[in-house]
């Protein structure tokens, strides 16, 4: 119940921000938060990490990248089943989010 | 996975090279992969394989979990909690063989580290401490007052990320930072010499840190896991306790040479004679003492450190499981949660004595504790991580020693942070969906929620500016970034980017005691 009212307050946060941008940046926040962050990181992945960085990259070429990824015409066992399970929409947000990012 | 991606960092070189070394063989042996989980889990999960700040992970604990499942998560990582990725740096080979060996493997019986081993792990970096700067090497207040110390963990709670950094809080400038190998969880200041930190991390390494510098000058391992350390109020000794063995020292705060050890056991309130984790451990500005929690055992000792020997004066059936506290009453009274009964205890250093035991929501976790004084009553602040429907911030008449209010907060709460000059109690959100982007704000004068404030990442450990005019929040993992905020409007004004950042410490804290007393109150407690 609590959750509830809580994400029909942040729906509402997000009408009131109002133009279309700043609502796929904020849900690109989030679904970059859920799904890449964990290896990717927000700015810039671990020190020692061994994955590559995508704050500050360019949407269309992350936009690309993550399609291939989830078509297989890119291959890796682990992008490939977490590019999977996203939608257009969705990858356009993440892009769009990333490509916001200041690394 | 290609091979030319991993990184060989120096920790991951032994068990790289045995993993080139067997490779196109079956799985490598249960020495090596014990060796893995030393080097890669033991800092967050326990030496002992008996859970630390993450899950236990034996034998027992692991029966009947699918491996294909185990191995998923040690993969990718688990969200919304600080279990990172190890795609890429374990092998699928090393991954699978670390998941059998941990489930064959019972928890260990208490590994031992005696004060021999603790002198042996004794490092000097600056042999003669004269030729270090005798004022701070960067721009800061005359006083050296607005430094704040976050203790940034590192994705994988060790390697390059791991380090203590340190912030102008005035400026909101990093203005040095001091690698600690594994993540940094308890920042000390010393209350004698403005110019000394201590810095101790999950693997219960304690550096003293040269402020001015912003060096680390030497370092002893005190154990194998555990957040516990105070400063003496002379600032002349340490004292350090673990969860991994059961054990405390305390440490010559200048040499960090170990004096005296205390072997952590006593009868429980139940009557049982158990071997303790080490919980919190307190200098107060009142007395030559210091105060440590016995988890399990449920006591709480007093260490006098001035008197010949360190004798012990026992408190005992204080509550079950205790874990954090803090001071009021100038340093005289001692708040501590205990989680399995739900209460906050007050205990009386001076008299050495239980007054009462305080309702304090399910499980009461009081993080560095908050006290403002509000209306002439000394307010103290107890926030509560249980998951449950008693998601209140409790709030009690310090005085008086009763429960004045339990506050509605949104979820469970980690850690509260007040300041004398600001208007907000700042409690941090951390149950597990959107709510742990989130810290609210409780006002100070009608104790009700007054503003929630979306910080991002997972928010914890909030902490004011020595001059209470800022707020700064850890985003922690997932975050990477530190944000600060105006106190009064609440304006996002900075944010300094780290590596999973966590607990935050003020070096106002040594001149306030606990967070939200104005340093005016402990004159009149003199």
């Amino acid at each position: 119940m609590k959750i509830a009212r809580y994400s029909a307050a942040m729906l509402a946060t997000m009408l009131v921000a109002g133009n279309a941008q700043a609502v796929s940046l904020y849900v690109g926040q989030y679904k970059a938060g859920m799904v890449c962050a964990q290896c990717h990181g927000i700015r810039m992945p671990s020190a020692d990490a061994p994955f590559p960085p995508l704050g500050g990259r360019d949407p269309e070429y992350l936009k690309t990248a993550i399609k291939q990824y989830r078509d297989k015409t890119r291959k890796s066992d682990i992008m490939n089943a977490i590019a999977g399970s996203l939608t257009d929409s969705e990858i356009a947000d993440i892009a769009a989010y990333y490509g916001s990012v200041k690394p | 996975m290609k091979k030319t991606t991993i990184r060989l960092r120096k920790n991951l070189l032994a068990s790289s090279i045995i993993m080139l070394l067997s490779s196109g063989v079956a799985l490598a042996k249960s020495d090596d992969m014990h060796q893995i989980y030393q080097d890669n889990c033991a800092s967050c999960h326990g030496s002992d394989h008996g859970g630390y700040l993450a899950p236990a992970l034996n034998a027992a604990t692991l029966k009947g979990r699918s491996p294909t499942a185990l191995r998923t998560i040690v993969m990718a990582g688990s969200f919304d909690t600080l279990m990172p990725p190890f795609y890429g740096k374990l092998s699928d080979d090393e991954i699978r063989g670390v998941i059998k060996h941990l489930q064959e493997t019972p928890k260990q019986p208490n590994p031992a580290w005696t004060i021999d081993d603790m002198k042996k792990s004794l490092k000097v970096y600056v042999k003669d401490e004269s030729t270090l700067p005798a004022k701070p090497t960067f721009q800061i207040d005359d006083k050296f007052e607005n430094l704040i110390g976050v203790a940034a963990r590192g994705k994988y709670g060790r390697g390059e990320g791991s380090k203590a950094i340190f912030i102008n809080s005035a400026t909101h400038q990093k203005v040095g930072e001091v690698a600690t190998g594994t993540a940094a969880h308890i920042i000390d200041f010393n209350p004698a010499n403005p110019r000394w930190a201590y810095v101790k991390t999950d693997t219960a390494e304690i550096f003293k840190v040269d402020l001015y510098s912003m060096k680390a000058v030497r370092s002893i391992k005190t154990g194998w896991n555990g957040p516990g350390m105070g400063v003496s109020r002379d600032g002349k000794y340490i004292m350090a306790g673990s969860f991994v063995p059961h054990n405390a020292v305390i440490l010559d705060a200048e040499t960090l040479e170990p004096l005296k050890t205390f072997e952590l056991e006593g009868i429980d309130p139940d009557g049982k004679h158990v071997s303790s984790d080490s919980g919190m451990i307190i200098g107060t500005p009142y007395a030559d003492i210091f105060a440590i929690a016995l988890e399990n055992a449920g006591q709480v000792w007093v260490v006098d450190y001035k008197k010949e020997g360190f004798p012990v004066t026992k408190i005992e059936k204080v509550g079950r499981h205790l874990h954090d506290a803090f001071l009021t009453h100038g340093g005289k009274k001692l708040m501590i949660a205990s989680y399995d009964d739900s209460i906050v205890a007050a205990i009386d250093l001076e008299k050495r004595e239980l007054i009462k035991q305080l309702p304090a929501g399910c499980v009461p976790h009081v993080g560095g504790g908050s006290a403002v004084v509000v209306d002439g009553r000394t307010l103290g602040f107890g926030t509560n991580f249980g998951d449950c429907d008693k998601t209140v911030v409790s709030v009690w008449d310090l005085d008086k020693m009763e429960v004045v209010k339990q506050v509605p907060v949104s979820g469970g709460t980690e850690s509260p942070a007040a300041h004398a000059n600001a208007p907000y109690v700042a409690v941090d959100i951390i149950s597990k969906d959107r709510r742990a982007r989130t810290v609210q704000l409780i006002d100070k004068k009608t104790l009700e929620v007054a503003k929630t404030l979306d910080v991002g990442g997972h928010a914890y450990f909030p902490e004011y500016s020595a001059d209470g005019k800022f707020l700064y929040i850890s985003a922690g993992y997932n975050g990477d970034e530190v944000v600060v905020y105006d106190s009064n409007s609440l304006q996002k004004v900075a944010s300094i980017p780290m590596e999973s950042p966590a607990g935050i410490f003020s070096r106002g804290r040594v001149k306030y005691m606990t967070r939200g007393l104005s340093p005016d109150e402990m004159e009149q407690h003199k």
